[in-house]
């Protein structure tokens, strides 16, 4: 038995002593460029907090998880939650069935609002009108635009991506480009299936869609560069997604072509890029404005009655769209990933 | 009537034969037929069919860099396909190889962003990490004898969950931060995520290094003791216990061969792209597994090679990319995905069956 | 015997003391097993000698798969000795009891289907060469190797490279065997090797069994078929409910007694007296309990 131990200790010691070395060596191996010690402390908009009483609001929404845009709005809806005392509660799934479930969850938990986003109205008309019987008010953001109304919501609050990808579609023309292409990541994502669908109506070039495996980015680089490579005359590329938008920069490199780069949504890589030039634009619906609006219309219908649009007009939050003469107001909103 | 015999046993050794006799019984079939019953010869006839059919198909193929992108796709798919490979033949599925590979992308990156580490630190302990991964479902799956499928789905889901939510709590967004700017990036991407020119046209050095792996696997599998472990462990692994063969260290290794692949392709994505998507990498295990399955690893394991994968991730990126390349209606894109899919390992079923029938 | 060379090759045998040949190689002395508060096994007395072969018949839930895994190294023995070459010993893996020189050929083969026969036959004690890190496999010399070893014992396979699997079930068994005694096994313990084979095929394995024995092992044959035992064996031993009902040696008992032993012995016998009154059935040809003349062990613990 002591024999074991004495050899357990022998082989111990020189393994510590390895790990003590190497924690040593890497704990050396600063960086002198780069990294967090270099971005400024920057808490983004802060505010004091309302006297009202607490108040539960649940926000539902058809997020996919890890999703950039989805992630703003969030952000946006916690900025005004912690302003106003409420408690948010947020909960996504981009399957129309369960998002329904989700709103039913937040009925059964007696929240005092429930902010909803409508991908797929029909789905959700049941659910809505429970919520109406259990006197909970139900405003919308983001998708449904044109069927917010018929749905019975108090209010709403977005910009179509529809809309948006008019606005695209118009600003396409304006640039004087021929033929473009609509990188799509998730076929069959209703929100940007709109987006393309809405930049094909006012573009009066030709619109083509490309769907991409947006799990594994090399796949839509090398898709990317596929498509550049078949089509010598795509002179734009429009993506739905700031990361999407970086990666086709680098196969506008790969397949040697004289595309441009345009984009929806925003993040800080992205703001740089727009001042370099290497993107010519993004459309920005301003997710955060979404998510705040959403959340602070229910506090001040609860505590004044108010609801914004008089029941008749949506308030529209965008696009903006966000170019060389406007990124730098913008830039810095966006490495806080709040823009 | 009992008598009692001292008779000699009844059977006694037989005679041995001479050197030189030959059993006779079976017939040696002609060598073409002998190498057509293959599996790595069937996918790689079903992958020079695919081929040929977008030669024929899609005119931008032909060319030079359009080969260079498609090698590219298959590489980045292939390069993951050889452990998952591997560890197939041993008996064993890993679905967390997908988001394993993000993992090992945001530890490195995080790591170096939030110590304001040399980038280097941060891809070493990524290596540590994905190791330790792999470490965990071997050692479970050895431990608990549970199908590998349940205990890595749970690992997948984990691992899902896990990549998002502490992405959020570090950075405070979905995605990591930029680390283009830091110390040790351009070394790093020197080695993970260059590209050399080769006659006029961008060739990335995943493509190399997933032959050289390639190379090594085969060597590993067909040539070493080690290599027959893995037959061994994935035919038949009590029997292989019964011989001698250390299964649980055969079965753990594998899974941590799979951890370095997934840190591999993790630290290319890093240095590729700079930042990293917390949520992607859903979805592309099953990639991996069918690029081996088509490669001509059985389900069951015991049986299969390195090469087939080869050829079995260049099938999948090919049709990936030249679906695009053909000019096709985008919308029957996974479709047609799974339809040329079907029909390459189709064509590898029937020469097999066709060599081997005669 | 025609065979070019003898001794280990591969298994590493422990220097033992100069002992006389006839000495047991592996020997039980009231050996038991229990599982928590199952006995399995008590009471056992055997002894393997050097060139014989020893018979273990019993029904199925006699304890005879207890058996060999205590002296294959699967199971540890909870009652009584466990002696290889003398002295005692516990073994707690398979591995040590290789090394001892103490092979098992199981009812599955331990081989692996799917793998070609060369590969089986050095699956755990493969041959390489080559320096580190670049050692590989001795393809040639395995494949030579494992033809000449199969020739000796009268296997002729056209085909090294087919899997296993595709072999007949005697031929599996008699691979299994020629790899055992290639590395040097003292002691082969086959446990119910002709189980599932026509009678063919059973007899080429028994044909291997005497070719094992010639080579001077000590064989420990494992059946529920005492023909079989009969036609090699020259001690025999029957387990009966976890103890040793029966060890006699070949010029003790008949096949006979051995038969009507192993179909229940006494019991039939008055089952006999039983049946005799009822009317139509004709039960003149069992056997009487005269006829049940075979020695019993002298173990402590009696017998059923």
């Amino acid at each position: 038995m002591d024999r074991s131990t004495y050899s357990r200790s022998r082989r111990i010691a020189p393994i510590v002593a390895v790990a003590a070395a190497a924690a040593l060596t890497l704990a050396g191996c600063s960086s002198s460029s780069g990294g967090k010690k270099s971005t400024e402390d920057s808490s983004g908009a802060s505010a004091g907090k309302a006297s009202t009483p607490r108040m539960t609001v649940a926000l539902v929404t058809h997020q996919a998880p890890g999703d950039t845009f989805w992630d703003i709005v969030r952000k946006g809806a916690q900025a005004a939650a912690a302003k106003d005392n409420i408690k948010l509660v947020y909960s996504a799934d981009p399957n129309a069935g369960n998002q329904s479930n989700l709103v039913q969850n937040a009925i059964d938990q007696k929240v005092d609002g429930i902010a909803v986003t409508l991908a797929k109205p029909d789905a959700l008309k049941d659910v809505i009108a429970k919520a109406k019987t259990a006197n909970i008010p139900v405003v919308g953001l983001n998708s449904g635009l044109s069927d917010w109304k018929k749905l019975g919501l108090l209010e709403f609050f977005g910009q179509d991506e529809t809309v948006a990808g008019e606005a695209l579609g118009k600003r396409l023309n304006s640039e004087g480009a021929k033929k473009a292409v609509c990188v799509i990541q998730e076929q069959g994502n209703i929100g940007l299936t709109q987006r393309c669908a809405g930049v094909k109506k006012t573009f009066t070039g030709t619109t083509e869609v490309l769907n991409v495996n947006g799990t594994d980015m090399p796949s839509v680089k090398s898709t990317i560069t596929a498509k550049l490579t078949q089509d010598k005359a795509i002179d734009y590329v429009v993506t739905l997604g700031a990361p999407f938008a970086m990666t086709a920069v680098q196969s506008l490199a790969d397949a040697g072509s004289k595309a441009k780069v345009a984009t929806f949504d925003l993040n800080s890589t992205l703001t740089g890029a727009i001042k370099k030039g290497t993107v010519q634009f993004a459309v920005d619906q301003q997710p955060y404005l979404q998510g705040y609006l959403a959340v602070d219309s229910l506090w001040l219908y609860k505590n004044n009655g108010n609801y914004s649009g008089g029941g008749e007009q949506p308030v529209l939050t965008g696009p903006a769209f966000v170019d060389k003469t406007n990124v730098d107001a913008v830039a810095k909103y966006a490495a806080n990933g709040t823009r | 009537m009992s008598m009692t015999q001292h008779a000699e046993p009844a059977v006694t050794s037989p005679p041995a034969p001479g050197p030189k006799e030959s059993d006779g019984r079976t017939v040696e079939r002609p060598l073409a037929l002998r190498l057509l019953a293959r599996p790595e010869v069937g996918v790689f006839l079903g992958a020079a069919a695919v081929y040929v059919f977008f030669l024929i198909a899609a005119p931008p193929v032909r060319d030079g860099a359009s080969m260079a992108n498609i090698l590219y796709s298959s590489s980045t798919i292939g390069i993951m396909a050889l452990p998952v490979a591997l560890l197939m033949i041993g008996g064993e599925f890993d679905l967390s190889a997908g988001v394993a590979v993000i993992t090992s992308a945001l530890t490195a990156s995080m790591l170096s962003y939030q110590l304001t580490m040399n980038v280097w630190v941060g891809v070493i302990v990524a290596l540590l990490v994905s190791l330790g991964i792999g470490f965990l479902n071997g050692w479970m799956v050895v431990k608990t004898g549970l199908p590998s499928f349940l205990v890595t789905l749970g690992s997948f889901l984990i691992l899902q969950g896990v990549n998002l939510a502490v992405t959020k709590l570090v950075t405070g967004n979905v995605a990591t931060d930029d680390i283009s700017n830091m110390d040790g990036f351009g070394q790093a991407r020197k080695v993970f995520a260059t590209s050399f020119d080769i006659g006029g046209v961008d060739v990335k050095i995943t493509i190399f290094y997933w032959l050289v792996f390639a190379a090594i696997a085969t060597w590993v599998l067909l040539r070493t003791k080690y290599g027959n472990w893995i037959f061994a462990v994935g035919g038949n692994k009590d029997s292989a216990r019964a011989v001698g063969v250390p299964v649980a260290f055969t079965k753990i290794s594998l899974f941590m061969l799979v951890g370095f692949g997934a840190w591999f392709i993790g630290m290319h994505q890093l240095f590729t792209f700079n930042t990293v998507q917390s949520g992607e990498g859903v979805g592309q295990e099953l990639i991996y597994i069918s690029a081996a399955v088509i490669g001509g690893c059985l389900l069951t394991g015991g049986a299969g090679s390195a090469i087939g994968p080869v050829f079995g991730a260049f099938m999948f990126g090919m049709v990936q990319q030249g679906i695009v390349y053909a000019g096709w209606n985008p919308d029957w894109f996974k479709a047609f995905l799974g339809v040329m899919l079907l029909g390459a390992v189709l064509i590898n079923l029937w020469v097999q069956r066709t060599a081997t029938r005669r | 015997m025609a065979s070019n060379e003898s001794g280990t090759h591969g298994a590493i045998l422990e220097d033992t003391a100069p002992s006389d040949a006839d000495a047991p190689i592996v020997q039980l002395r009231n050996a038991g097993k229990s599982y928590g508060n199952v006995r399995a096994l008590h009471g056992v007395d055997l002894a393997v000698r050097p060139g014989q072969v020893t018979c273990v018949l019993g029904d199925n839930g006699a304890g005879k798969s207890t058996l060999i895994k205590i002296i294959s190294g699967l199971h540890q023995h909870t009652e009584g000795e466990f002696l290889v070459d003398g002295g005692a010993v516990h073994l707690t893996t398979p591995r040590q009891a290789l090394d001892r020189g103490i092979a098992t050929v199981y009812q599955d083969l331990a081989v692996v289907p799917l793998m070609p026969v060369w590969r089986n036959f050095f699956l755990g004690s493969e041959m390489t060469k080559g320096p580190w890190p670049f050692r590989r496999l001795d393809i040639e010399k395995m494949k030579k190797t494992a033809d000449e070893e199969l020739r000796n014992m009268g296997i002729v396979l056209d085909n090294l490279d087919q899997p296993i699997g595709t072999l007949s079930g005697g031929q599996r068994q008699c691979v299994a065997i020629a790899r055992a005694v290639y590395f040097g096994a003292r002691v082969l313990i086959l446990d119910e090797p002709t189980a599932a084979l026509g009678v063919k095929q059973s007899g080429v394995v028994l044909k291997y069994v005497a070719a094992a024995r010639e080579r001077g092992l000590g064989v420990i044959f494992i059946t529920h078929n005492p023909h079989h035992a009969y036609m090699v064996g020259d001690h025999f031993s029957v387990l009966r409910l976890g103890t040793m009902e029966l060890s006699a040696e070949r010029s003790e008992i008949t096949l006979e007694e051995l038969t009507n032993h192993m179909a229940g012995g006494t019991e039939l016998a008055a089952l006999k007296h039983e049946l005799s009154q009822v009317r139509g059935l004709d039960v003149d040809e069992l056997p009487d309990e005269e006829a049940l003349k075979a020695p019993v062990s002298a173990s402590p613990e009696g017998t059923v």
